[in-house]
């Protein structure tokens, strides 16, 4: 994903534009890895392997997912065109690996469609909750979690394989210590060709509307002001 | 062709973003029907004045058999709903089992194809082209005022079984919001500039005089002076209500992600150059803890 930060603009033939941009784990991903590492620390018998589906300047953030603490990098050779696309390769990449617990961000930060998670559970027929704010494991197979629901947080007792959509407080970001990155450099990271399939969607164009906005400065004296412009405005 | 619209209920009535969502149906196709799961017959039987001809009540929409013989009695090939979680895990089965692609975060529909989405946490909008015949429409809040119609409701009930899960609730916390920050008109927010989670008192004050709901900055939650449901942001919730009081925030982009699609933004901070009065309709300088009781005042 594009550092939260950066100036995101599109270049003249639509594609996003990655000059002067930083890379990063996209933040919600990055709470994810952070409580399987820490799941992790507390039961060695735990392996984590990271994916991706993206090309291959991803591969420099995949070692940084190992340096965290992963034990195995995938990454699906593609550009992940669509929800829909990103979603039948991670269930095809699934089903032949067997995992037990799938740890997704909430949802991406550049289309934010929070649909990856159920599009994914949804082929595969697997559990899923989303978001999900806190995981723990019980007695080595009980998944506790906690998820957002409309009328407020339920506390849940699953059983694997679950997917998970994850968001904070369930883990801090963590940063690679310099152990990490010397260890991420022996680990494997094994590259995949990804499903044929056409996207669904097409991007015809994007806009960047302006957010610079017209302020007026009330004075702290004058706080009536304020009220009457609301009033003035029926709000 | 009929259009199909998944309604959400806030306390006991239809709420405005399904009402939205209802009024672009009407203007894509010739009937709109509406699913629920309200129980309310007499209720539901008035929500053709919300622009529906057929009402379908289920009992629960994870029941995909229900939806199912609705898509394919009434041959629906376009659903437009609110963008609630319930709603896109809804969309991503019936994506699935039949087909459909998910538009997601529409702001604009501009014909049945084709739609103005907000990506980049709403840095972006961006046209896209559906190349399916079948779409999901999941649109953002508040993106048009909604409707209202003179139509006749006919109420259809679909019995099903219970779903069986497969998961034990072992604790609910019902979180009391009057007013859902997610819904609400007015949000008042504060952030790491009023110094403590003790001085959140004149924040809840000016909230309740205004019926509207609280949220604060990332730092706030993280440091557990509020819930982390009430942080707004790029990683937290993204809103857009009519008014937003900034108060005490600085206005870090990743902030402003979840905030800049609100109509009017209020910016009250005692540093002239933060970097959020670039983004306000209104700004106030000078100390929060000033100015908040002069705001009470004035409402008075
Ligand atoms: C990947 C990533 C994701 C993030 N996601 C989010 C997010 O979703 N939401 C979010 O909010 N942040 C997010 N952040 C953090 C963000 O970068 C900022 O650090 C944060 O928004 C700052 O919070 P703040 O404005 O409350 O605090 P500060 O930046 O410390 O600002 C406090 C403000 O209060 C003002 N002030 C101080 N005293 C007073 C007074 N007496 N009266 C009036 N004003 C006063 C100060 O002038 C200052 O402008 C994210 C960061 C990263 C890296």
């Amino acid at each position: 994903m594009p550092d939260t930060t950066s100036d995101i603009a599109f270049t003249e033939d639509n594609k996003f534009d990655s000059n002067n941009v930083q890379f990063i784990i996209g933040p919600y991903e990055d709470y994810a890895l952070a409580r399987a590492v820490e799941l992790k620390e507390l039961n060695k018998e735990i392996e984590i392997s990271i994916l991706n589906i993206g090309l291959s300047e991803n591969d420099s953030l995949l070692r940084k997912g190992l340096a965290i603490g992963a034990d195995k990098a995938y990454r699906i050779n593609s550009e992940p065109f669509d929800s829909n696309f990103v979603a039948q390769n991670i269930a095809n990449f699934i089903s032949e690996h067997k995992f037990d617990l799938i740890l997704m961000g909430k949802e991406s930060i550049d289309y934010n469609s929070g649909l990856v998670h159920y599009l994914t559970g949804s082929i595969l027929g697997i559990q899923t909750f989303n978001p999900v704010s806190y995981l723990d494991i019980e007695n080595n197979k009980d998944i506790i979690i906690k998820t957002e629901v409309e009328s407020g947080i339920n506390k849940i007792k699953a059983n694997l394989p679950l997917i998970l959509g994850c968001q904070e407080p369930i883990a801090e970001w963590k940063i690679p210590n310099m152990r990490g990155i010397m260890g991420a450099r022996s680990k494997e990271l094994i590259v995949i060709n990804p499903t044929d399939l056409k996207p669904a969607l097409e991007y015809i164009k994007h806009d960047i509307p302006s957010n610079k906005k017209e302020i007026k400065y009330i004075d702290k004296e004058d706080i009536d002001l304020l009220v009457d412009e609301l009033k003035l405005k029926n709000l | 062709m009929p259009v199909l619209v998944f309604i959400e209920f806030t306390n006991g009535k239809i709420n405005e973003s399904s009402c939205q969502a209802t009024t672009l149906a009407n203007g894509q196709g010739d009937e709109v029907y509406g699913v629920t799961t309200s129980t309310d017959k007499n209720y539901n039987s008035t929500l053709g004045l919300k622009g529906f001809d057929k009402i379908f009540m289920i009992n629960d929409f994870k029941n995909i058999e229900c939806l199912s013989k609705i898509i394919l009695d009434h041959d629906i090939k376009i659903i437009i709903s609110p963008g609630s979680d319930l709603f896109r895990e809804i969309s991503s089965l019936i994506s699935i089992s039949h087909k459909f692609s998910i538009v997601s975060n529409v702001k604009k529909i501009l014909d049945h194809k084709t739609a103005i989405t907000t990506v980049y946490t709403g840095k972006v909008e961006s046209e896209v082209n559906v190349i399916n015949e079948k779409i999901i429409y999941l649109i953002n809040k508040n993106i048009i005022e909604s409707d209202t119609y003179d139509k006749n409701t006919d109420i259809i009930k679909i019995e099903s079984k219970n779903l069986r899960i497969n998961y034990e609730i072992l604790e609910e916390t019902k979180i009391d919001h009057d007013i859902s920050l997610s819904d609400a008109d007015i949000v008042v927010s504060a952030g790491r500039g009023l110094k403590g989670p003790e001085n959140w008192k004149m924040i809840e004050d000016l909230a309740k005089k205004l019926h509207a709901a609280t949220a604060c900055s990332k730092p706030v939650s993280d440091a557990g002076w509020r819930s982390h449901h009430e942080h707004v942001g790029q990683t937290g919730l993204k809103i857009s209500p009519k008014i937003y009081f900034a108060i005490g925030i600085s206005g870090a982009i990743q902030h402003l992600a979840g905030v800049n699609s609100s109509k009017i933004i209020i910016v009250i901070n005692n540093d002239p150059d933060a970097p959020f009065f670039k983004s306000a309709d209104y700004g106030i300088v000078g100390d929060a803890f000033e100015i908040i009781p002069k705001i009470l005042k004035a409402l008075n």
